[in-house]
């Protein structure tokens, strides 16, 4: 499962980061394409190709929300691009042409500005991923990028690094000082949905297992049930999710668990039926939301939320369930508040990332 | 300029079997045959000797296929010189019928498959789709290459625009039988160019779904029911048949929206008083249209909501299941 692409293309203007050359020291003998400026439409699939560039824009963002639906108020720190996991319902093939994976070697400036960030908004609570636009910890055997970015954050009183990730690849984190500012995540879903739908990523048991040894090194991990994916059988299947959960990490340390059913822009609906031809994650119906991504129909979401929230709070009554990107009106029928009464997502989530 | 010497010929010289520069499709018009039976043919058409000796047809062969069915020979034709290239060729045919008439979307597909032979597929979009009227584009290129993969009948409604090449391109990647059971269907009834691509895709989905092919989804009884209730207009059989096969799409929207209807008529809202829940039920806006003629009239009206409001009921229209 680890990632190892089969050609490096790299831009001649990085060739001298010290990131460059530690994936060429890792990766001796591969082939190398230099390159002058990288072209947008370049071969390669599911990441067969990892292109090493200079990042020339802002890699702290807001995450791209909406104003109809609630969002979390999470930044983006923004390292690279795609993933090799393939799973199907990937919202980032609909976001970029190129399938492959996409580095930014000038992690110094990446850094610089993140530093810059937080040192103006001191009293601002950041809750900061790298996983919106990649995996989190794919590349980290490879790159060591958990080396740079754990301390850093432990060294921030105001900033929460959170690490979404579907693999198992924690080894480095083992002897970080991370001083509880980093959050290590995992997205969830039933055994057959990973066979089917993420392929590429880790087994349940193997996400479980990571997450349990984080817990044990002292972090505190998160969960995302995301995408919630509606199939026959599904009550059963995210029971048993749950059920593996706890019986592989203690409750109290999970920083929160976010609930989201399966939602996409529509322009990704051609592409998963001229990729994955065999999915059935189209098969159930599917509305446009007010943000213009399809989504599941209402009523079976909050039919989904509200089993998940009950199995979920059925065994820890503290932990920090939360939706994301839905309205109130589906936060009280779901879970019986919503946001507002408690502040606001963010703040209430703010509230759980520096406790 | 290229150059070519006048011939007269017979039309036994004629290889038919040779549609290497042939971009034409679909019959003949009847006002080419009434002109060359009238006056003889105007323009000469343009051919080029091949290895064998027979004439291969480079411009023209519509005008020669009406001189074969009206037995008009020999005929004064002009020809190329074996030097020129089969790409050349190709290109004067296109060029010749382009300048003269809108080609149809099979003849544009012809275009673009047989320069496809020649040219660089970049090079070709670029100076080929433009040409055609069409945007050049990669997938809109790949759609009109697939389109020629279809059968005749399917092809000639085409050409002819009894079929919109919009509903070829959703036909293309189907099974044969699939591909029948639709142009049947469209053929059979009028639905709207949008409603057939939405029926292609919707049975495709139920089809999918329910591990049936599409044949299967529009031979159903459902759908054969309505399809043959000859009493009710074409219309309304179009309309019921769309709605039909969207209810079984989808089965949560439609069973909200009659639980909607259900809700909403126990309610006995007053006259002229309508309640109109969110699109697809997303959201929380729901909206209350109500008409009135006089002030009065209105002022009874929103008392009468301001009762209908507090009641159970009628919070009960706006929650899930």
């Amino acid at each position: 499962m680890k990632y190892r692409p089969e050609r490096l293309v790299i831009e001649k203007g990085v060739a001298g980061s010290p990131l460059v050359k530690r994936i060429l020291e890792t990766l001796p003998g591969i082939s190398v394409d230099w390159v002058d400026e990288l072209k947008e439409d370049a071969d390669g699939e599911n990441g067969s190709f990892l292109e090493i560039v200079k990042f020339r824009g802002r890699f702290i963002k807001p995450c791209p929300g909406t104003r109809f639906y609630n969002c979390c108020g999470y930044q983006i720190l923004n390292l690279g691009i795609h993933c090799s996991l393939g799973c199907t319902y990937c919202i980032l093939q609909a976001y970029f042409t190129s399938r492959n994976v996409r580095l930014f070697a000038n992690l110094d400036d990446a850094i610089q500005q993140l530093t810059e960030h937080l040192d103006n908004s001191r009293r601002q609570t950041h809750r900061i991923g790298t996983g919106e636009f990649t995996d989190s910890l794919l590349l980290d055997p490879l790159i060591h990028l958990s080396e740079h970015l754990v301390p850093l954050f432990a060294a921030q009183p105001n900033a929460i690094l959170e690490l979404k990730t579907k693999t198992a690849q924690v080894d480095l984190l083992e002897n970080l000082d991370h001083r509880g500012h980093t959050i290590v995540a995992w997205s969830l879903n039933p055994p057959q949905v990973i066979a089917g739908e993420e392929s590429g990523a880790a087994p349940l048991e193997a996400r479980l297992e990571a997450a349990q040894r984080c817990q044990r090194w002292g972090y505190r991990v998160a969960f995302h049930f995301d995408p919630l994916l509606a199939y026959p059988g599904w009550q059963q299947g995210y029971q048993e999710v749950v059920d593996r959960l706890f019986s592989a990490v203690a409750p109290g340390g999970i920083a929160w668990i976010s609930l989201g059913t399966l939602r996409f822009m529509p322009s990704l609906k051609t592409i998963i039926q001229q990729r994955y031809p065999n999915t059935s994650i189209l098969d159930e119906e599917f509305i446009p939301g007010l943000d213009g991504k399809l989504r599941y129909f209402r009523d079976l979401r909050v039919e989904m939320y509200a089993h998940l929230n009950e199995l979920l709070l059925g065994i820890h009554k503290d932990l920090c369930v939360y939706l994301c990107m839905e309205s109130d009106d589906v936060w009280r029928e779901a879970l019986g508040f919503s946001p507002a009464e408690r502040g606001g997502l963010s703040a209430m989530l703010d509230r759980r990332a520096l406790s | 300029m290229t150059e070519k010497e006048s011939y007269s010929i017979q039309l036994d010289e004629v290889d038919w079997n040779d549609a290497s520069c042939l971009i034409t499709y679909g019959p003949l018009p009847d006002k080419l045959t009434l002109s060359i039976q009238t006056v003889g043919l105007i323009q000469k058409p343009l051919l080029q000797r091949n290895r064998d000796g027979l004439l291969r047809i480079v411009c023209g062969s519509r005008r020669l296929a009406v001189c074969q069915q009206l037995g008009l020979e020999p005929l004064s034709c002009e020809i190329l010189p074996t030097s020129i290239s089969p790409e050349t060729c190709l290109r004067m045919a296109i060029y010749d019928n382009i300048a003269q008439r809108d080609l149809n979307p099979v003849e544009k597909s012809l275009v673009l498959t047989k320069m496809a032979q020649h040219e660089d597929q970049a090079q070709l979009i670029q100076e080929f789709m433009p040409l055609l009227n069409l945007e050049p584009s990669t997938v809109i290129f790949g759609r009109y290459k697939k389109l020629l993969l279809m059968e005749e009948s399917i092809l000639d409604a085409i050409a002819g625009g009894t079929l919109h090449e919009r509903i070829g391109f959703v036909l293309s990647p189907l099974e044969q039988g699939d591909r029948f059971a639709f142009f049947n269907f469209f053929q059979e009834l009028p639905f709207s160019v949008s409603v057939q691509e939405e029926l292609v895709e919707t049975v495709v989905e139920i089809g999918r779904r329910d591990n049936l092919t599409p044949r299967e989804v529009l031979d159903s009884a459902e759908v054969n029911d309505l399809r043959r209730a000859h009493k009710r207009s074409a219309r309304q059989r179009v309309q019921e048949i769309r709605k039909q096969l969207l209810a079984t799409r989808a089965p949560r929207l439609t069973a909200r929206e009659e639980r909607f209807d259900r809700e909403v008529g126990k309610l006995k809202l007053p006259a002229g008083v309508r309640v109109v829940p969110p699109p697809y039920f997303e959201g929380p806006r729901w909206s209350l249209e109500c008409t009135f003629e006089r002030g009065d009239e209105l002022a009874t009206r929103l008392r009468q909501l301001a009762e209908l409001a507090d009641q159970p009921e009628f919070k009960q229209i706006m929650e899930s299941e």
